[in-house]
């Protein structure tokens, strides 16, 4: 990962205000930003760690943690939270035993809260791995992480039986 | 020469100062925390040092005006103090008064303020609100209780200045803003030379550690959102 | 000094020749042509779908047709919309064309010449067959101008943005010195859309007459009110009218370089923007002299990375500069001292987006839209108890009553309007005395509300004014900088005492420093962030008090909306015995069965999501909802048989 990076800081200006588009270019590759990443970064830009750190932390968009193999966001917005969307939230965090901004032990799901994804119209509204989910009702939330498990169930399986025939 | 009046006193001023200062030189004392002699640039971030100018609708951050000719300000009008207090009072509501086990006692510029303004210290019409820390200031050399901390933003400032670039910075945002160091490594640390931090801090957060407490040096830099 | 002569219009018209020979040419006349809104909120509710279906259907039948994927006409409630120009019917627009419609659609329209009336929203042209569009008021209400094309261009594509007269202005502009294009904007009222509605021309003839060598015009596109999305949809549906105000700003103040700031969030605009700009570099409309003049225009995206201050623009301008996103205390205005201290113009999506049509059919022109005060059309985005929620654009002036209850179709299920929220966050909450309000900038703001974001939430008789107030100062807490005193600690107090308040634990004297606290924040703060925030909180104390104090007083939610205050019970009266319906639908299996095989909700257990009161069949009708919640009948569960 760290020579990855390195690699990618060769082809970016050592300018200040390249800092953001390389933490994203960064997390976009590697899901999350580490501390050592951060050190690279502010190594190559010339300002202190600390600094690289102040800024990332500002902003929602960066993760210092690895997130879940399947992303859950659930949207907060005005139009969401009118027509209950802190009750979708809930749900998917007592069906997964997580709360927002978590990630579950297996590292499968992580559920984050957003806000508005510009579906209003069509709300509650969640996006499970870049997919808006319209019109989101518990039963929804059920359906949605039964897909997963059947899903994982049937790869097992499948795994199984591609070794079993070897 | 320009000439501004304050609370009825003529003053004259030069320029390319603020009008805090040049009341602060005159001996007019008007609350502030953020505005730092010597520093380009002052925030505005504590909200303390309004004043009434003739002519504006509502009162001003006073670290920010210039001063200019014919100036009327009042520092004391009771909209001003009213603001004054209501700033102080919402520092203190985040603030761990425990002033007996704290090296800034007598020499505190909240007990200074309160004392000015007529505000407990602890005061009842705010509850007191627990910050999310998450993220400890884990240096070498000193100390940090974020509890303590006001957010004045000067050891940054004077860190800035002392090393050209700041070793300390602003973490996370919004009200779990806190001051940290992200650097752990001691030999990029210019700190054991400098000191400034500790100096400027008007609320004693950072302090020199004393020597026991150096054993937690390699520890793993912590995470504002670790499980 | 004038840039255009004969060579440049020459180089112009050939661009716009070429472009309507591609636009003709890709047309196929005799077959039938399919445009699908394929903008975030049609992808949404099941575009992808919808296109697959059309091809399928059109392979498996042998018909050629063509599909083409236009953005969003705001029209949120019908998504996915489709309209069919089939030849020998005028172009009919389709509402919620699912994939199984689409399928019928092909069979029946294409195919048999059907079209399906039961399908139908309207035709888009005037015919003997079928009503259009425009016999309904969410269309006849409306006046586009910044959205007129939005939905029906391929925003992938410039040649059609050129064939309908694009870049026209930027060419006239180009003809003009750059202070007759500052006279233009000046003469024709155009305010600021990001919010405050700040005189544009105004606004760039200080840039203009600004020291400065390296000036930059940014366009904000950071919009983060959570509720409002109309800048998304310009830059989904429309990039090239965005790019071409941008230019002529650009040129009017003199700078070389512009940035176009986009939520990181809104990926699918960032697509659009890049390769719009991309397009309109290699028709030499941007970069580097542009149509051959001496003007030149470099413009690049920066993705903001999801903090709502940022669209505040000194904030936005530390970002951009690789900072923490700060607000910096004004004066000096970015006017002055902006990006890298250099004299820097920012404007929003839909300013930026009028400047073109402004050009082209001139001030006067402009004028006779809207008031005098506030010229020109507003774009909201109505959401929550509409009929017809989505994008409107209306002309400033038109009444709140007439835009939520005519255009946007009023309140559905027969309930009864409480009130609306104006503004998003920073915004204020009107109660129905406002319904004459005309929405204009200073109407709105003297009523306690602000034109903000244009984000509006219709709010019926089941929604809490206190909760949604909890919500907004919730949003606006959280995004706050953290800078200042008032913002920083004030905010947080105000949610805390909003959240004891809907939980039920409000005390005597709340009220009172809420508001003072409310007004603090308002004066003191460093940044409109901070300045705004209270508004929600501030106009609903004023208008709901007795909402506010039933819940202090009595514990009870009027609207039972805050849950911990309000209970779900089950009518043994109407419960149907055996019908289990309800059982199933519980998310925490807290309804259990009781004497004569009848319901009953555990409230220990209860986590009042409300799915049993849906899940209970009308005809029994059995779930209730009462406030405060001890007020719900008590069923004691039986002990589990042990099994
Ligand atoms: C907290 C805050 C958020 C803002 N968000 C936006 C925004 O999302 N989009 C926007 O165009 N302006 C926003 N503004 C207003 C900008 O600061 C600025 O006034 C505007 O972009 C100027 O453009 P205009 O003159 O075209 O209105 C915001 C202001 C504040 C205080
Ligand atoms: S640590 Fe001290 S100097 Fe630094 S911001 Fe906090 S109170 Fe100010
Ligand atoms: S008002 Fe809020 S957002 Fe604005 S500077 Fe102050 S703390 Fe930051
Ligand atoms: S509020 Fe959820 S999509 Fe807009
Ligand atoms: S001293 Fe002026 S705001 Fe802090």
């Amino acid at each position: 990962m760290l020579k990855d990076i390195d690699e990618m800081l060769l082809t970016s200006e050592k300018k200040r205000e390249n800092l953001i588009p390389i933490l994203q270019r960064i997390q976009q590759r590697h899901a999350y930003l580490s501390p050592d990443a951060m050190k690279l970064v502010a190594l190559h830009l010339g300002i202190s760690s600390s600094e690289v750190y102040g800024v990332a932390t500002f902003y929602n968009q960066f993760r210092f943690h690895p997130p879940g193999k399947h992303q859950i966001k659930v949207c907060l917005g005005t139009a969401c939270h009118v027509v209950g969307g802190d009750i979708i939230l809930e749900n998917f965090e007592r069906k997964l035993g997580i709360k927002d901004g978590e990630t579950t032990p297996d590292r499968e799901f992580s559920i984050e809260r957003v806000a508005c994804v510009g579906c209003c119209a069509l709300a509650p509204v969640a996006v499970v791995d870049d997919v808006v989910q319209a019109c989101m009702a518990p039963s929804k939330v059920e359906g949605i992480l039964l897909g997963f498990d059947i899903e994982r169930e049937r790869d097992e399986r499948e795994k199984q039986e591609s070794e079993a025939s070897q | 020469m320009i000439k501004v009046n304050v609370d009825g006193r003529a003053i004259e001023v030069g320029e390319g100062q603020s009008l805090l200062a040049v009341c602060l030189q005159q001996g007019i004392f008007i609350p502030h925390l953020c505005f730092l002699e010597g520093m380009p640039e002052s925030p505005a971030s504590c909200r303390l040092c309004f004043v009434d100018i003739q002519g504006e609708p509502a009162p001003v951050a006073s670290c920010k005006v210039p001063p200019w000719d014919g100036m009327v300000v009042r520092t004391d009008t009771e909209r001003v103090r009213r603001l004054q207090k209501s700033a102080l009072r919402l520092l203190l509501s985040v603030h761990h008064v425990d002033c007996r086990n704290c090296p800034s006692n007598k020499k505190c510029v909240l007990q200074d303020l309160a004392k000015f303004l007529g505000v407990p210290l602890k005061s009842k019409k705010l509850e007191h609100l627990q910050r999310e820390i998450g993220v400890e200031l884990d240096h070498p050399l000193f100390q940090f209780v974020p509890e303590r901390c006001v957010l004045c933003e000067k050891c940054i400032a004077v860190c800035r200045q002392h090393n050209d670039f700041s070793l300390l910075t602003f973490a996370k945002r919004g009200f779990n803003t806190v001051v940290t160091c992200f650097e752990k490594d001691p030999d990029r640390l210019p700190c054991s030379d400098c000191r400034a931090c500790v100096e400027i801090c008007p609320v004693s957060a950072i302090f020199l550690k004393n020597e026991a407490a150096e054993a937690c040096l390699d520890q793993p830099p912590p995470f504002p959102d670790s499980p | 000094m004038k840039q255009a002569n004969s060579d440049v219009l020459e180089r112009f018209r050939t661009l716009i020749r070429q472009a309507r020979q591609t636009v003709q040419e890709s047309k196929e006349p005799g077959k039938p042509h399919i445009y699908i809104g394929m903008a975030t909120c049609g992808l949404a509710a099941g575009a992808t779908e919808t296109k697959q279906a059309f091809e399928e259907t059109l392979a498996e039948r042998g018909i050629e047709a063509r599909i083409i994927p236009v953005g969003c006409i705001g029209h949120c409630y019908g998504e996915p919309l489709v309209v069919i120009e089939n030849p020998g019917f005028p172009a009919i627009c389709y509402h919620k064309v699912t994939a199984g419609k689409a399928g019928a659609l092909v069979r029946a329209f294409l195919e048999e010449g059907d079209p399906l009336f039961e399908y139908v929203l309207g035709a888009l042209e005037e015919n003997d067959l079928i009503p259009t569009v425009m016999d309904f008021p969410r269309f006849n209400l409306e006046r586009r101008v910044v959205m007129a094309d939005c939905g029906a261009l391929d925003p992938e594509n410039i040649d059609q943005y050129l064939a309908g007269g694009g870049y026209e202005s930027l060419l006239k502009a180009l003809e003009m010195t750059p202070e007759e294009v500052i006279q233009e904007i000046i003469d024709s009222g155009l305010r600021g859309r990001g919010g405050a509605g700040f005189p544009t021309g105004r606004k760039w003839q200080a840039a203009r007459s600004a020291d400065g060598s390296r000036k930059t015009v940014i366009c904000n596109a950071d919009e983060g009110d959570p509720g409002a999305y109309m800048d998304r949809t310009i830059l989904e549906s429309n990039p090239h009218q965005l790019l071409e105000g941008l230019a002529v700003c650009a040129y009017a103040v003199e700078a070389e370089n512009a940035v176009i700031y986009v939520r990181a969030e809104y990926p699918l605009a960032v697509k659009m923007i890049r390769r719009a700009i991309d397009q309109a570099g290699q028709a030499g409309l941007l970069g580097a002299h542009i149509l051959g003049t001496r003007f030149s225009l470099s413009v690049s995206v920066f993705e903001g990375s999801g903090a709502f201050v940022c669209g505040e623009e000194t904030a936005l301008i530390q970002s951009l500069e690789g900072k923490r996103g700060m607000p910096q205390h004004r004066p000096p205005y970015p006017v002055h001292k902006g990006l890298w201290q250099q004299p820097t113009v920012i404007n929003n999506v839909k300013t930026l987006s009028s400047v073109p049509t402004i050009v082209k059919k001139g001030a006067a022109w402009y004028r006779q839209i809207g008031t005098q005060s506030s010229p020109g059309t507003a774009i909201f985005s109505v959401v929550g108890k509409v009929v017809h929620p989505g994008l409107v654009e209306i002309p400033m002036g038109t009444t709140l009553g007439r835009l939520i209850f005519e255009i946007c179709g009023g309140i559905p299920n027969r309930k009864k309007f409480k009130a609306v929220q104006i503004g998003g966050p920073s915004g204020g909450c009107l109660p129905e005395s406002f319904m004459d309000t005309p929405v204009d900038f200073d109407s709105l703001t003297q009523a306690g509300a602000m034109m903000g974001s244009g984000g509006m939430v219709v709010m019926d008789e089941d929604s809490c004014l206190v909760n949604v107030a909890r919500f907004f100062i919730d949003f606006t807490q959280n995004e706050s900088c953290g800078k200042c005193t008032f913002c920083r600690i004030g905010t947080r107090h105000i949610l805390n005492i909003l959240e004891r308040i809907t939980k039920g634990e409000g005390k005597e004297g709340d009220l009172e420093t809420l508001r003072e606290l409310s007004q603090d924040i308002k004066t003191a703060s460093l940044c409109g962030l901070g300045k705004t925030a209270p508004n929600p909180i501030l106009t609903s104390l004023e208008y709901f008090r007795e909402e506010y104090q039933a819940h202090i007083r009595e514990k009870r939610c009027p609207a039972m909306m805050c849950r911990a205050l309000t209970a779900f019970y089950i009518d043994l009266d109407k419960c149907a015995r055996g019908c289990d319906a309800c059982v199933g639908s519980c998310p925490v299996d807290a309804i259990f069965t009781t004497k004569g095989r009848k319901k009953a909700i555990d409230q220990e257990l209860c986590v009042k999501c409300g799915e049993c009161m849906v899940a209970c069949p009308t005809e029994y009708d059995a779930v209730g909802k009462v406030s405060p919640s001890e007020l719900a009948p008590v069923i004691e569960r039986p002990q589990e048989k042990a099994s």
